[in-house]
């Protein structure tokens, strides 16, 4: 390959990959970063004010709000969808007739386009007219809860619909974990006499450790990524009181076209999510060297 | 500073087998299966319901929704009178083969030319690395930014105003894979390809290129799934009716039907069976693709 590698052929073939990628990915990032500093708004002289952006969102409760909701999502994820999926992956890596099926149903879930799903689930969830309710009501249950567009409870159900779409995207991953741990263990430990939940607890978890550390990385970066749940559930609302970090960035950049303060919600989004990630891979880390 | 964690290349997609057939079935295992079948009844449930509901009447769908009779396809009538399914398909099919295409080509190149291409120095390993920091970035960053490249280019009320950043938003991950897969690629097959002569281009494509299918057609699954289901671009960059992508008709349904609860779900339906169907079709080579780099 030495004769072939003239630096004028190198930058032949990176340049157009380069170029597009530095345009429309790297120049945006800095754009953001610098507007963040002005109160850019379309309309009157932009002028540049410090840090002015960043005091009002200390002081903007509706941030603070779309800040816990995205928490509240990621309890969510981490203390029930990888519990869940875990469980699942387990039950059908099992003796289950028919796991390959069941496997591909539940993943199909992950396929479908997201603002569908957001769709579907205003069906079920909805106070007047959705599935759970009318259920509610079927079997003589009088409570009327609003499990969307309520004051309280929007952030939990999208939490459990972000559960139902992502648990099969969990369940794969697990199951081929699973399914990569040596056979000779499992059997020896069935020689040994242990039961299904001791191999659970002393086989299984400790040997797939570090399968949740990726499947951790995963869903912390998937959840900073929840929007068109709650646009199509929600909207955000009532009064801002379910919307989630990037979802009140889109509403200050597109409805209120407030751009300066937008973006500066647009580098924490970046921040938040940045440095979430880096706590889950240095929590990786950290488990892998003391193991 | 890549804090995805697909930053390590996985082999070709994991070939699933089903479980090793188990010489006894006791009554643990008739317990589990049906478990297991439950489960996933209750998770594939909403997307019955959905399609229950579309052959409600409107009227019972807000008073008797568990009724079975009164079934038609009324409802579906009346979405095929509204809704442009086809113009919607067809700019989503316009989008996808475009910018995959021309993405994983752009892509094929670069990763060549970083891990394929002999340099002293280390350009390419700084390159590669300023790829892979796109991984961290999220794309509502990226949103107002590019909506004002899109109109400071001319681009803005063209398919090109979703392209571009459809193909830079993927370049990251088809960079990570592919040069994951290149590094390992045999340098003997290179050698005796330059000996016969070959040049540059033909060998990256002629002699290099055929052995990276497997991943490059993970890979295509995989961003033709992106952006078949992409929406805050689409939300932010199309305002042209002319040009609505599937995500963007659906998001519009809320508003089209109002309390026209049964032609909104069949026309949900239009959407979701024909997702499901492809699904189904290529389900192994969606998982394998959807999971590429976690799985390995």
């Amino acid at each position: 390959m030495n004769w072939l590698s003239t630096r004028r052929h190198f930058a032949l073939m990176v340049a157009p990959a380069l170029i597009i990628y530095s345009v429309y990915m790297i120049y945006p990032i800095l754009y953001s970063l610098y507007y963040s500093f002005s109160d850019y708004d379309g309309v009157t002289a932009t002028d540049f004010t410090g840090l002015d952006n960043y005091r009002q969102m200390a002081q903007d409760d509706a941030f603070w709000t779309s800040l816990r909701n995205t928490g509240i999502i990621l309890g969510i994820a981490l203390f029930l969808l990888i519990p869940l999926g875990f469980l699942l992956a387990v039950l059908l890596s099992g003796r289950v007739r028919g796991s390959g099926v069941l496997r591909a149903l539940v993943f199909a879930p992950a396929v479908i386009a997201p603002i569908l799903v957001g769709l579907i689930w205003i069906f079920i969830l909805d106070p007047e007219i959705g599935l759970v309710n009318a259920f509610l009501l079927a079997i003589g249950v009088p409570a009327h809860p609003q499990w969307i567009g309520g004051p309280t409870l929007s952030p939990y159900s999208i939490g459990l619909v972000y559960l139902w779409q992502q648990i099969g995207f969990v369940l794969t991953i697990f199951y081929a974990g699973l399914r990569m741990l040596p056979r000779d263990v499992m059997e020896a430990a069935s020689l040994d006499g242990a039961g299904r939940r001791q191999k659970l607890r002393y086989i299984q978890i400790p040997m797939l450790r570090e399968t949740f550390g990726i499947v951790t990385a995963l869903v912390v970066t998937g959840v900073f990524k929840v929007f068109e749940l709650v646009y199509a559930l929600t909207g955000g609302g009532p009064v801002h009181l379910s919307e989630v970090m990037v979802s009140y960035m889109y509403h200050i950049t597109f409805t209120t076209q407030q751009y300066g303060y937008g973006m500066a919600l647009a580098v924490v989004v970046f921040v938040v999510g940045a440095l979430a990630s880096a706590a889950t891979f240095l929590g990786n880390r950290r488990k892998e060297e003391a193991s | 500073m890549s804090t995805d964690v697909r930053t390590r290349p996985a082999p070709p997609p994991v070939r699933e087998t089903d479980p090793p057939r188990p010489r006894r079935r006791g009554r643990g295992a008739v317990v589990a299966t049906a478990v297991a079948y439950l489960i996933t009844f209750v998770i594939l449930f909403p997307l019955l319901w959905i399609v229950l509901l579309s052959f409600q009447t409107n009227d019972n769908i807000l008073n008797h929704p568990f009724s079975l009779s009164d079934l038609s396809l009324a409802n579906y009538q009346r979405a095929m009178e509204t809704l442009n399914l086809l113009v919607m398909y067809k700019n989503t099919l316009i989008l996808a083969v475009v910018s995959v295409t021309v993405g994983l080509v752009i892509s094929y190149m670069a990763a060549f030319a970083l891990t394929r291409m002999v340099f002293r120095g280390r350009t390419q390993n700084a390159l590669r690395y300023y790829f892979l920091v796109g991984l961290a970035i999220p794309v509502y960053v990226l949103l107002f930014p590019v909506y004002r490249l899109d109109i400071a280019f001319g681009l803005f009320g063209s398919y090109f105003a979703l392209i571009l950043p459809y193909i830079a938003v993927t370049i990251p991950f088809n960079i990570l894979l592919l040069t994951g897969f290149l590094r390992d690629f045999p340098e003997e097959i290179e050698q005796a390809a330059v000996m016969d002569g070959v040049g540059l281009w033909r060998m990256a494509w002629k002699v290099v290129f055929p052995l990276m299918r497997p991943v490059v057609a993970t890979l295509a699954i995989l961003n033709v799934i992106y952006v078949w289901n992409e929406f805050p671009f689409a939300v932010t960059l199309i305002n042209d009716p002319t040009l609505t992508t599937v995500s963007l008709g659906v998001s519009q349904f809320q508003g089209v039907y109002s309390v026209d609860h049964g032609a909104m779900m069949a026309s949900a339906t239009l959407v979701l069976l024909p997702q499901l169907v492809i699904y189904a079709a290529f389900q192994k080579q969606v998982i394998a693709g959807m999971t590429a780099g976690a799985v390995r």
